[in-house]
């Protein structure tokens, strides 16, 4: 008697890619269907398990993807119980079920020696270099009908793997087979309707959807955007008697209203109203009457008194407003602006004359 | 009693004498200068010695200048304190990158080992790299508390979109930007411009594929490119900001180091155009009718730069290079090259002419 760690529960996570493998090392345990891989319900119980430890954690080791997952525990087996081939246990040490990775990976000697006459093939086929899962790979496909040959993706080119039934075949081919069939129920037409069928019905789902909520919910977020006071001052201001301006000499700029954003200024025609921004990026520039010009704070652009820029960066002159005499006040209409470089300032209305 | 008269007197000839160098365009030059001094004499400039007397001397001009309130004023401003700290990292930063390069440089020619090999820089990033950040961050907070408390943020009063300040400074790493816009239409030093800047960064692995100074600083191997950048970043970068924080007083007109910055001294530059320099100037003629006819010449003079020069450069300076880079990526190279040349051109075009635009079609707001 000796006390070894056996295997209780086996069990396979998501993600086999059905190769076949785990059924080579453990048929008692594994079976390969058609499209994924069980384990049998014999080897549901922890005594069925206990004598294949050794090629249950060959199987597990062989799983190109390690989906397969097991817990074992300390147990005092005897010597006859066909679990000579177990590759030595973990420090024996304390007597409580442990649930270990299933990634044990003792060397690949050990592995060999276990099952020679089975692998005979494959030990010709593996070098001890190879990448284990292809080594697995190759191995299971010696083994099953030992001669099988591997079908790799990219050198299939006999028709025989179409033709052979799938549980014959080895794991590439099979692999190829699947695929070749999941493309061929992808290009099925009658799924290529149903598709399309389910696709309509899903938008049209959506559109009434869409819609429905719009038209319930759509105009009251719209409402919801809108602020509810609108400070929009009146674009027309009332600035004071014309005599006024009148008054003003010739080459004189009232700022009374730059609050506003007005400028008026006596030309010896006409008194005009210029608007107070910038026209190089709008920042507001200062009148400096001793230099008799608008200077820009931001980049020095430079305006004579009735708007014509001449010096600093700015491309164009100020802009006028609209400006109309009503009972003898001025009214400045911001709403409507003339630009000199359009020709505008002598079009009616861009100023009073005098 | 004399003696302090006299003293005060010879001092205030120098701030003359720098005020007036101060200038825009003897700014530019003696900066441009400089860089080609430093950069000619690099293995001398940046040896411990030089570099320290160096850095010695500009810490007491600085002190000194301290004596002049309106240089006070300037320069303790909140808002200049960090662009006063980013001009002596520039040149510490500088200084530290070329002196490397100057003991490689030397190592190369006597066929030494460079300094960086085998040496073993790699580090893990946990836990050395996550522990220098977190003691950084524990730094950088400090530092910040303590000059928030220090030198507060000044509480101005509330915006009125009816009133800009005077002068309205952009923040400092925009001062550079906004000293463009005073060059350049708006859609050109503030579209185009930025954008070439940015998308001509991010080309330059692509244009340069020369492997030389990957790992190791040299100089000697990459005069070219590094002596580029550094004209873009010190003198069109840099220098521009410094031009914006410290001699940018109001109306946006220049103000030397030591002068006062008085909102009404009389600054006259009349603009002029290109065309009317072409046409009345040079031909004596009317201006003709037809905006298109107006503008050819500068249209002519632009296009021309950017066709003429590159085919120029390629047959004589660049010739090697053409053929190393091949046709593509030299001309990316070359056009890029040419539009950040448009920056001192045109400057230098304002300072010298007061030239307003050389294409100006304000009809169809294309002006460059
Ligand atoms: S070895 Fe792994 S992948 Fe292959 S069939 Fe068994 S469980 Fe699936
Ligand atoms: S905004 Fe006025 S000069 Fe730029």
């Amino acid at each position: 008697m000796a006390t070894k760690e056996v295997v209780t529960r086996v069990w396979i996570e998501e993600g086999c890619i059905v190769c076949d493998a785990c059924e080579a090392a453990c048929p008692e345990v594994f079976q390969v269907t058609e499209d994924s891989c069980i384990i049998r319900p014999a080897a549901m119980a922890a005594e069925f398990n206990k004598p294949l430890t050794g090629s249950i954690r060959d199987a597990a080791e062989e799983c190109p993807v390690d989906v397969i997952k097991f817990e074992t525990m300390m147990a005092e087996v005897s010597d006859e119980a066909p679990t000579a081939a177990d590759p030595p246990a973990e420090p024996a040490s304390a007597k409580v079920p442990a649930a270990v990775p299933a990634k044990p990976k003792p060397a690949a000697a050990a592995k060999k020696a276990d099952k020679p006459a089975a692998k005979s093939a494959a030990a010709a086929l593996t070098d001890d270099e190879t990448d284990p899962a292809i080594a697995a790979l190759l191995r299971a496909a010696a083994t099953r009908g030992g001669n099988a040959g591997i079908l790799r993706s990219g050198d299939i080119d006999s028709d025989e793997w179409r033709r052979t039934a799938a549980a014959q075949l080895p794991p590439d081919a099979r692999q190829a087979k699947l695929v070749e069939a999941a493309k061929k129920a992808s290009k099925d037409p009658d799924a290529g309707r149903r598709t399309v069928a389910g696709g309509a019905a899903l938008a049209v789902g959506w559109v009434a959807f869409g819609t429905g909520l719009g038209v319930s919910i759509g105009p009251a977020f719209g409402r919801f955007m809108m602020p509810n006071v609108l400070e929009e001052p009146d674009p027309r201001i009332r600035i004071g008697p014309k005599k006024r301006y009148l008054e003003m000499a010739v080459g004189e700029v009232n700022e009374d209203y730059k609050p506003q954003g007005i400028w008026m200024i006596r030309l010896d025609d006409r008194i005009a109203a210029l608007n107070i921004i910038c026209t190089h990026l709008g920042c507001i520039p200062n009148w400096l009457p001793n230099d008799k010009k608008y200077k820009c704070p931001c980049h020095g652009s430079g305006y004579t008194f009735d708007g014509i820029n001449f010096e600093g960066p700015t491309p164009r002159p100020l802009e006028r407003f609209k400006i109309l005499e009503e009972g003898g006040i001025v009214v400045v209409d911001k709403s409507k602006k003339y630009q000199h470089e359009l020709g505008q300032w002598d079009q009616k209305d861009s100023f009073l004359p005098v | 009693m004399v003696n302090y008269l006299a003293a005060t007197s010879a001092l205030d000839d120098v701030k003359h004498v720098i005020n007036v160098l101060c200038e825009p365009h003897w700014f530019l030059i003696i900066s441009v200068v400089a860089l080609a001094v430093f950069l000619l004499k690099y293995r001398t400039v940046t040896k411990p010695a030089v570099a320290g007397t160096i850095g010695a001397l500009c810490t007491l001009a600085f002190l000194v200048s301290c004596l002049d309130s309106n240089f006070v004023k300037i320069v303790t401003k909140a808002d200049n304190v960090p662009i006063v700290m980013m001009m002596v990292l520039v040149g510490f930063l500088l200084w530290l990158a070329f002196r490397q390069a100057a003991l490689n440089d030397e190592r190369m020619e006597r066929g030494e080992p460079l300094r960086e090999a085998g040496a073993d820089d790699k580090v893990l990033v946990w836990p050395d790299l996550v522990y220098i950040e977190l003691i950084a961050l524990v730094l950088c907070t400090a530092a910040l508390v303590v000059w928030a408390i220090v030198l507060p943020a000044p509480l101005e009063q509330p915006a009125d979109p009816n009133v800009a300040p005077n002068p309205a400074k952009a923040p400092w790493y925009f001062l550079g930007l906004q000293e463009m816009l005073v060059y350049f239409d708006p859609w050109l030093a503030g579209v185009v411009l930025p954008g070439l800047i940015i998308v001509g960064l991010i080309a330059i692995p692509y244009i340069d594929k020369n492997p030389r100074g990957n790992g190791y600083y040299t100089f000697k191997e990459r005069p070219f490119a590094i002596s580029t950048f550094l004209f873009g970043f010190v003198i069109l970068w840099v220098v521009l900001i410094i031009f914006g924080t410290f001699l940018r007083g109001p109306n946006w007109n220049f103000f030397g180091p030591y002068e006062f910055w008085d909102p009404h001294r009389p600054a006259a530059l009349l603009n002029t155009e290109f065309h009317d320099l072409f046409w009345q100037g040079l031909l004596d003629r009317r201006l003709p009718e037809h905006f298109l006819i107006r503008e050819l010449p500068g249209i002519v003079l632009v296009v021309g730069y950017f066709v003429v020069c590159p085919v120029l450069l390629k047959a004589t300076f660049f010739r090697r290079m053409y053929l190393q880079m091949g046709f593509i990526r030299y001309n990316v190279m070359a056009f890029l090259l040419l539009m950040m040349m448009l920056m001192p051109i045109k400057m230098a075009l304002r300072w010298m002419f007061n030239l307003h635009y050389v294409v100006g079609i304000t009809e169809w707001f294309l002006n460059v």
